[in-house]
C-alpha cells in the first residue's frame, strides 16, 4: 500500500491504461471457466432425470475437482489482493450517502445515459476500476457468495467428516439448500456479467481488456 | 443258662440270615441280578407306561390336547438325564395334575417357560429381552415360547439342528426363509456351504439374528454391523468408488442395494436428539405419539405441512425434547431384506436414487418405536421429501437429485429467465430511447 504506483506508470505509449495485471486476468478466466463448469456439472447432478450428458458419478467427480480448483483460486485471489495495493478496488466506500448517490448515477447511466451517448459517471483507474454497482456486486460475490458456496460444497463433499459442522448448520438439507441458492445466484450472475461485459465502447471491448489487461479507448 | 440262650436268639437269627443271604448271592448268576435291577420301578418308566398310549385331555378352550409322549425321542433328548420329574415337579410331589384344569395349550406352554428359566437362566434372560418375548408380553398368541422352538420333549443339542432347513425359525418365518434360500447366502449353502474358496461358512438365520436375544431388526439397524462382522472389507471396498461411503452406509440399508429387485421405501424414524434414542413408548412422547396417530390415519398419508407441524410440536416451549426425523432408504419388506445377491449384481448405478424420477422415493413412511421394539409405520405423501418444509422437518435426509426441493427448481428457472430478460429488456429499452431521440 505504501509503494503505491503512480497512475502514469500504468499508461503506455498509446495512452492506454493498464487495468488488469496478469495474475488478475489468469484468476478471472480460470474462475469464469470454473463457474461455468460447476454450473453445468451442478445441473447434471441435480437434474439427472432431465439432462443426461454425462453420468451422475462422473459429474460428481468433476464437480468436486473443479470445486477444489475454484477454492484454491479464491485463496490466490484473496492473498493477491491482501498483499497488493490494488486492494483499493475492493475497499468499501464509507461515505454511504456519496456511495448511494454514485450508485444511482451509475444505474441511471446504464438505464438511459449509455443509449444517448452520455459520459460514463465513473472514471476507471487501476486503483479504482470498479463503478459503485460493480464494486457492490463483486464484494457480494467474492466475499459472501463464493465462500458460502465452497464451505457448503466442502461439507457435502465429505458429509461424515463435516458431520459436526453440518449439525451446527441445521442439517444436510439446509446445507444443500444454501448451496443451491448460491448456485441460482451464480447462474443469474453469469448471465448478467456476460451481458454487462458487452456494454463497453464496442461489444467486445471489455472482453478484450480482460485478455490484454489494457483498457480499450473510449469513443 | 436258658435266659442267656434266649437273650442271644436275635443275634443268632441275624447271623444265620446274613449267612444264608451270602450263600444265596454266592450261588446266584450275575445276569439274574442285573435283570432284577432293570425291572425295578423307574419313575420315568411309570410315566411312559401311561403317556406312551393315546392319552388326551380336554382343555378349557375346548381343544383336545394329546398327552402322548414319544418315549424314544425323550430317551434320546438332552433332558433324559433329568427325567420326567425334572420338569414336571408337581407330579413328583405325588399330586398328579390330571384333574387340574388347563386353560389352553398356549397358557400351559407359557407356564412351562418358567420351568425352563429355572435351569437356563442366561438363555432365558437373553430371550426375555428379545422381540419374541416382547411380543408375548404384548399379548401375541403367535410369538414363540421356549417349547415352540425347542419342542417339549424331544429337545436336542443345537449342534444337531438341521440348520440348512432353517430349523426352527423357518417353521414360522417360512416366506422369509424361502427368500433366503434364493439369496447368495442360501445358494452358497446349498452348493457346498461356501461362498468363495477362502470364505467363511455361509450364514443361516441365527448367525445374523442370534438365537435368543433377537432384536426387532427394523428398529435397531444393528444388522449393518452384523453384515460388517463377516464382510470386514465392505466399508473399504465402498470407499473405493462410492462418494460419501460412510454416509451412504448409515442412511441406506445394505439390502437396498444388494437385493436389487427389492421394493424400496424411505423410512423417517422419529429420533430424540437429546436422549439419543428412538422415540418410543415412554410417557414423555405421548403427545407426539397421539398427534402422529391422528395425522397418520388421514387419507393420502401424512402431508408436508402436518409433518412439519409434528416436528415443530417438539420444539414448543417447555418441551425438553428435540425430536428429528432420521431418514433411511431400506427395503420395503422383511422378505426383500433376505433376497441378497452377489456383490456383482448389486445396484451400482447412482441414478437409481439420484434422479428426480427415481422410484426409490415413491414410498415414504414415518415411524415411531413401539414398546415391543418394532416400528409402527404411518404412510406419508412422497411430496414430503421435496417440499420446502422438509428443510426444517427432514433436515438430516437428502439425496441430491432424488429428493430435490421443487421450490428451488422454480427459483432456478426464474434466475435463467431473469438472466435472459435483462439483455432483452435492456436492448429493447435502448432501441426505444434512441427512436425517441431521433423523433425529437
Amino acid at each position: 500500500m505504501n509503494n503505491r504506483e503512480p497512475i502514469h506508470e500504468h499508461i503506455d505509449t498509446k495512452q492506454r491504461i493498464y487495468l488488469h495485471p496478469l495474475p488478475v486476468r489468469i484468476w478471472h478466466w480460470l474462475n469464469a471457466l470454473g463457474f461455468v463448469l460447476l454450473i453445468l456439472t451442478g445441473l447434471q447432478i441435480r437434474y439427472a432425470d432431465i439432462i443426461s450428458v454425462i453420468s451422475f458419478e462422473t459429474s460428481v467427480q468433476l464437480h468436486n475437482w473443479i470445486g477444489f480448483v475454484i477454492i484454491v483460486n479464491w485463496f490466490l485471489w484473496f492473498f493477491y489482493y491482501m498483499t497488493s495495493d490494488k486492494i483499493t478496488n475492493y475497499l468499501p466506500d464509507f461515505n454511504a450517502r456519496d456511495f448511494i448517490k454514485r450508485y444511482f448515477e451509475q444505474a441511471q447511466y446504464y438505464g438511459y445515459g449509455i443509449f444517448v451517448g452520455e459520459q460514463r459517471p465513473h472514471d476507471v483507474q487501476p486503483y479504482d476500476k470498479f463503478n459503485p454497482m460493480q464494486k457492490l456486486t463483486y464484494q457480494f460475490v467474492m466475499l459472501i457468495t463464493v465462500p458460502i458456496t465452497f464451505f457448503s460444497g466442502l461439507m457435502m463433499w465429505d458429509v461424515d467428516y463435516f458431520a459436526g459442522l453440518i449439525e451446527l448448520a441445521g442439517g444436510i438439507r439446509i446445507v444443500n439448500t444454501v448451496h443451491v441458492i448460491m448456485f441460482v445466484i451464480f447462474v443469474f450472475f453469469v448471465f448478467l456479467h456476460a451481458y454487462m461485459g458487452m456494454l463497453g465502447s464496442k461489444w467486445w471491448s471489455h472482453y478484450k481488456e480482460m485478455f490484454t489487461g489494457y483498457e480499450e479507448p473510449h469513443d | 443258662m436258658t435266659t442267656e440262650i434266649s437273650r442271644r436268639i436275635p443275634a443268632l437269627l441275624a447271623a444265620a440270615a446274613l449267612f444264608l443271604a451270602g450263600a444265596w448271592i454266592a450261588v446266584t448268576p450275575v445276569e439274574v441280578l442285573a435283570q432284577d435291577a432293570a425291572e425295578a420301578p423307574d419313575p420315568d418308566a411309570r410315566c411312559v407306561k401311561c403317556h406312551s398310549r393315546g392319552l388326551k385331555k380336554k382343555l378349557e378352550d375346548g381343544e383336545v390336547l394329546s398327552l402322548k409322549v414319544d418315549a424314544e425321542a425323550f430317551g434320546t433328548s438332552v433332558h433324559s438325564v433329568i427325567g420326567c420329574t425334572g420338569c414336571h415337579r408337581d407330579v413328583a410331589k405325588g399330586r398328579h395334575p390330571s384333574r387340574q384344569p388347563i386353560e389352553s395349550r398356549r397358557s400351559y406352554s407359557f407356564e412351562k417357560n418358567e420351568t425352563c428359566r429355572q435351569c437356563h437362566r442366561a438363555k432365558y434372560e437373553a430371550y426375555d429381552g428379545s422381540i419374541h418375548a416382547n411380543l408375548v408380553r404384548a399379548g401375541s398368541d403367535k410369538a414363540p415360547l421356549c417349547s415352540d422352538c425347542h419342542s417339549a420333549h424331544a429337545i436336542q443339542r443345537h449342534e444337531t439342528y438341521d440348520r440348512d432347513s432353517g430349523e426352527p425359525c423357518s417353521k414360522c418365518h417360512t416366506d422369509i426363509f424361502t427368500a433366503y434360500e434364493e439369496s447368495v447366502h442360501g445358494t452358497a449353502r446349498r452348493e457346498g456351504n461356501r461362498i468363495r474358496a477362502d470364505h467363511f461358512e455361509s450364514p443361516v438365520c441365527a448367525d445374523c439374528h442370534s438365537a435368543h436375544d433377537i432384536s426387532a431388526v427394523a428398529s435397531t439397524g444393528y444388522l449393518v454391523s452384523t453384515c460388517m462382522s463377516c464382510h470386514e472389507v465392505a466399508e473399504l471396498a465402498h470407499e473405493q468408488w462410492l462418494p460419501n461411503a460412510p454416509m451412504h452406509m448409515k442412511s441406506v440399508g445394505c439390502s437396498a442395494c444388494h437385493a436389487p429387485d427389492a421394493g424400496l421405501r424411505v423410512d423417517l424414524q422419529l429420533w430424540d436428539q437429546v436422549n439419543q434414542q428412538a422415540v418410543g413408548a415412554e410417557e414423555r412422547y405421548a403427545p407426539l405419539r397421539a398427534t402422529l396417530a391422528e395425522i397418520g390415519n388421514e387419507e393420502g398419508g401424512i402431508s408436508s405441512l402436518d409433518l412439519w407441524k409434528l416436528i415443530r410440536l417438539t420444539k414448543a416451549d417447555g418441551e425438553n425434547i428435540d425430536v428429528r426425523l432420521r431418514g433411511r432408504l431400506e427395503v420395503a419388506t422383511g422378505m426383500d431384506a433376505h433376497r441378497l445377491q452377489d456383490s456383482g449384481q448389486a445396484t451400482r448405478t447412482c441414478e437409481n436414487c439420484h434422479d428426480g424420477d427415481s422410484v426409490a422415493f415413491d414410498k415414504v413412511t414415518v415411524s415411531i418405536t413401539r414398546a415391543d421394539g418394532r416400528k409402527e409405520r404411518f404412510e406419508a405423501d412422497k411430496a414430503v421429501l421435496s417440499s420446502v418444509l422438509s428443510v426444517d422437518s427432514i433436515s438430516g435426509f437428502y439425496a441430491p437429485g432424488g429428493t430435490r426441493i421443487k421450490l428451488l427448481d422454480y427459483l432456478l428457472v426464474l434466475a435463467v429467465l431473469g438472466g435472459l430478460a435483462v439483455p432483452v429488456v435492456h436492448v429493447s429499452l435502448g432501441k426505444i430511447i434512441r427512436r425517441k431521440m431521433k423523433v425529437k
